[in-house]
């Protein structure tokens, strides 16, 4: 069954209604609205794209390829596949196809993304704060994106929960979140944590720490604190199997909860990803020690612009790496940050991805993903898993998503050309094998520009406006 | 073929010395008196592509382009054979040489305070010694429209070439045009650095419009008197720019705003280029019919809220259909997105902007709005030898540029990106 939700999408006309017209200019014309009817795809529906040049992300590219996709999941992929009856075929012909786009590093659809007043808030969760019409989504969607993680921000040493959400665009916030996915926290590190960047608050006391020793600090202190408190409930759960067993045993008192204890013992535990915003090797390789110190993994360093001077480390550890393709000198921190990082961290043996940290650089993460290419010789199918196997495997789901292999989610892009050609644009994104994004039917520039040619209008200040 | 990061006699020009003082070897001043880059596609951008060519680079400009074109004896010869010559890229918009990094105060020289500054001369601040000016030239880009930012008028830009020893070698032109903003209404689209001229609501925007047009009206009065005392700087500035002498440009987006600037270089007789401009396929044809040139971009933006998915990446394409002469900005501000320029160009070709119009676009176009056609912007003899060698389309983010020539000379790859790169890759396993 077809659903559709209406989202009144107000086609490049607000800015208008605000504007007030210039004193030789008064006649503002203002579109009106139209509704942008939203079809919401039926789940489980047979699908087989046909005759299309596949890029994998695992094994290689196959032209003249077929996909078929069996509720939501790749059921198939190769040559020479028959189309099984009852299949909604969609023509590949001249298209390339790829993994859905995974951003590892999104503040997309989040109302707000830093409780920066402590310098740990491990208990405050994206996911709560996450609303399901952002548009930013959508454009997302739109440049082929299926999968995005969504960071709690930079403001202090350990931020929130994060949430990874493939964009059912649509669908209610709940049926965003990515059930597969394992939870997740954000830390950071530099600059951003020491608020030097910024102004202070006045009558605001500086927020502790205020150096790199200090995020070290915290770190192994509140690591510290959590191992007291996982020691804590590990003696009351003894005590609690000694009681089951022995009636007469005295009932113990349990812990406090402590919530945010609770997500620092998760991590300790190896349950909860560590996605870790940093810049400086310096402050990189303190932070791998720390995590040694303590028995956990860092899962992914996000940003780790300097990340190709300590590549062997950053692999030797097992930790991923998830950096820009090419920004720099935004700040000091970011002053040696090379484009050639990503190919030199991958060939370090670093699992490398290319995220976006943006709702704009989102848009065309394929394109980011080509300059891996370019500076440093990466393989194309290496950058291509930049953009999808391997950030999936940063956020725990690999098994699940990112390449088009048969059992994972049919999470596809369709582009009109090679991903990485300069003319090459996103037609269709599928996501468990529904397609939420078709160009065909999308609210593009060329629709608008025609509705307002059959639009009588009337006062404008010359015959041949658009 | 010469490797990508060894160019062609550098490891001949470093002839080692006696070390007289604690210092490396400095390379001798030796330059090849002729370049040939032989057997070379040459895309000129304006007319035909030659296939198997040859350029002749000579006393900083193109001496012959062509087939046919003979080698000159002494002349250093780049084996072009698989290759491309294209004419360097120019930037029409960013802040190159007033930023280094952004978060460093001490570097910025982007905004002068106040409002209206026609009398600040951008060239002044350009620092030749900017490490954004040989990464940036690397892949291609050679020339930049630098100007600062902020308030209603920000003064003078400046066409500059990315290579020089001071602003005044680096450029082409120093008082290119006038910057100016047209107010607008409510919140920029530009994220930490706002977008210039906003404001908090209708009211306050009326009354900026009517300052900026008594502001004009002051100056152009000033400008009509003969040695009027006391001199006004600012107003004198402004001179060029009221006497169509150069162009202003005009950094907006919306329709409102642009329609409030074709009012105003109406009363004011004013050469307007538009720039920014992402509302501006609202006017595409009366843009054509006033022949107003629009600097369009950056491409790596988000539509205001409401507007279509595509809108800034179609913008371009429904522009140059209709006739309007576009050209391409990066707006880097410092991040390091001005190399980036020829992406922006491909953005809008995947939604509909024809790919030659698009290199157009980055060279000849720009290089005709900046009155400079004469010197750069086509591979033409004659001109200054501003150009680039590369294994494929500039456009495409996965081809490799090669050699940079500007004003004749050969770049060294001596930018910060490649020296770390070739530094910490020769780094031993801990």
């Amino acid at each position: 069954m077809m659903r559709t939700a209406l989202f009144a999408l107000p086609l490049a006309a607000g800015v208008l209604a605000a504007q007030t017209p210039a004193p030789a200019d008064t006649t503002a014309r203002r579109p009106a609205m139209p509704v942008l009817k939203v079809d919401i795809p039926p789940a489980g529906t047979l699908v087989a794209i046909t005759n299309a040049t596949i890029l994998t992300a695992t094994h290689g590219t196959i032209e003249n390829g077929t996909i078929i996709i069996r509720n939501g999941k790749i059921a198939a992929v190769g040559k020479d596949l028959s189309v099984p009856a009852g299949a909604q075929v969609i023509d590949g012909k001249g298209k390339f196809v790829m993994p859905g786009i995974i951003d590892a590093h999104s503040h997309s659809a989040a109302e707000s993304i830093n409780e920066g007043s402590l310098s740990n808030t491990a208990m405050v969760r994206i996911e709560d704060v996450i609303r399901e019409d952002a548009i930013g989504m959508y454009r997302s969607l739109a440049g082929g994106v299926t999968t995005l993680n969504i960071l709690h921000g930079s403001a202090n040493t350990v931020g929130g929960q994060n949430a990874v959400v493939k964009i059912r665009w649509g669908l209610p916030v709940d049926s965003l979140l990515f059930a597969g996915a394992p939870p997740g926290i954000k830390f950071a590190l530099g600059e951003n944590v020491r608020q030097t960047n910024v102004p202070q608050t006045p009558g605001r006391a500086p927020r502790y720490p205020r150096t790199r020793m200090g995020q070290e600090e915290l770190l192994r202190e509140v690591f510290t604190r959590a191992r007291e408190y996982q020691a804590e409930w590990k003696a009351y759960e003894g005590a609690m199997a000694q009681r089951r067993k022995d009636a007469k045993t005295a009932e113990p008192l349990p812990p406090k909860r402590d919530l945010q204890l609770d997500a620092m013992v998760e991590i300790l535990e190896g349950k909860r990803l560590v996605h870790a915003h940093s810049y400086r090797s310096d402050e990189i390789l303190m932070l791998l020690k720390v995590a040694k110190d303590f028995g956990f993994r860092i899962a992914s360093l996000q940003h780790v612009l300097e990340g190709y001077k300590i590549a062997d480390e950053i692999a030797a550890a097992g930790t991923g790496a998830s950096t820009f393709a090419d920004n720099w000198a935004y700040k000091l921190e970011a002053f040696d940050a090379i484009p050639f990082n990503a190919a030199l961290m991958a060939e370090r043996g670093v699992k490398v991805s290319i995220n976006s940290d943006s709702d704009e650089r989102a848009r065309r993460l394929y394109q980011e993903a080509a300059k891996a290419m370019k500076y440093g010789g990466a393989s194309e199918e290496e950058a291509i898993r930049m953009i999808t196997l391997n950030a999936a495997w940063q956020l725990g789901v690999d098994k699940l998503t990112g390449s088009i292999d048969v059992g994972k989610d049919a999470d596809i892009a369709i582009f009109n050309g090679h991903p990485f050609a300069p003319a090459s644009r996103v037609e269709m994104t599928l996501i468990d094998g529904r397609v939420f994004f078709d160009r065909n039917k999308a609210p593009t520039l060329e629709a608008l520009i025609e509705a307002m040619k059959r639009r009588p209008r009337a006062n404008t200040t010359s015959g041949g406006d658009r | 073929m010469i490797s990508r990061l060894v160019p062609i006699g550098v490891a001949a020009l470093w002839v080692a010395g006696p070390l007289a003082s604690q210092a490396p070897p400095a390379a001798p001043p030796v330059r090849p008196s002729a370049y040939a880059i032989t057997n070379v596609t040459i895309v000129p951008v304006v007319g035909a592509r030659i296939v198997n060519g040859t350029i002749v680079i000579r006393n900083g400009r193109i001496e012959a382009a062509g087939a046919g074109v003979a080698t000159p004896a002494g002349a250093t010869v780049i084996n072009g054979s698989g290759l491309f010559v294209y004419p360097g890229l120019i930037d029409s918009g960013d802040r190159m040489g007033l930023t280094e990094i952004g978060s460093v105060p001490g570097g910025q020289d982007t905004q002068e305070l106040g409002q209206y500054n026609p009398q600040n001369d951008v060239l002044t601040a350009v620092n030749p010694s900017s490490v954004h000016i040989p990464v940036t030239r690397a892949n291609g880009v050679t020339s930049a429209i630098t100007s600062a930012e902020g308030g209603m008028i920000q003064g003078t830009a400046a066409l500059i070439d990315l290579a020089g020893w001071t602003p005044d070698e680096m450029a082409t032109k120093g008082r290119a045009a006038m910057v100016m903003t047209y107010p607008r209404v409510g919140g920029g689209r530009r994220g930490f650095r706002g977008g210039a001229g906003q404001n908090d609501g209708a009211d306050t925007q009326n009354r900026q419009v009517q300052e900026l047009y008594t502001y004009l009206r002051d100056a152009k009065a000033y400008n009509a008197r003969s040695n009027p005392v006391p001199q006004n700087l600012a107003f004198a500035a402004l001179g060029p720019a009221l006497r169509g002498d150069v162009p202003v440009i005009f950094d907006v987006q919306t329709e409102g705003q642009i329609r409030g600037v074709l009012a105003l270089a109406d009363t004011f007789k004013l050469k307007v280029v538009l720039r920014g401009a992402n509302d501006a396929w609202m006017l595409a044809d009366t843009l054509a019919a006033r022949k107003v040139p629009v600097v369009v971009g950056p491409l790596t933006a988000i539509p205001d809220g409401d507007a279509p998915y595509d809108a800034i990446y179609a913008n371009p394409g429904v522009l140059a259909r209709a006739g309007v002469q576009i050209a391409f900005q990066t707006n880097d501000g410092g991040e390091g997105d001005a190399r980036n320029l020829p992406y922006n160009a491909a953005l809008a070709t995947a939604y509909g902007l024809d790919p030659e119009e698009a290199l157009r676009a980055v060279t000849i176009n720009p290089a005709r709005i900046w009155g400079v056609a004469d010197k750069i912007g086509s591979i033409e003899v004659g001109k200054v030898a501003n150009l680039f060698v590369t294994n494929g389309d500039p456009l495409d983010v996965r081809t490799l540029v090669k050699h940079v020539f500007i004003r004749g000379e050969l770049m060294q790859w001596d930018d910060r990106h490649t020296q770390e790169y070739q530094k910490w890759r020769a780094r031993p396993k801990p």
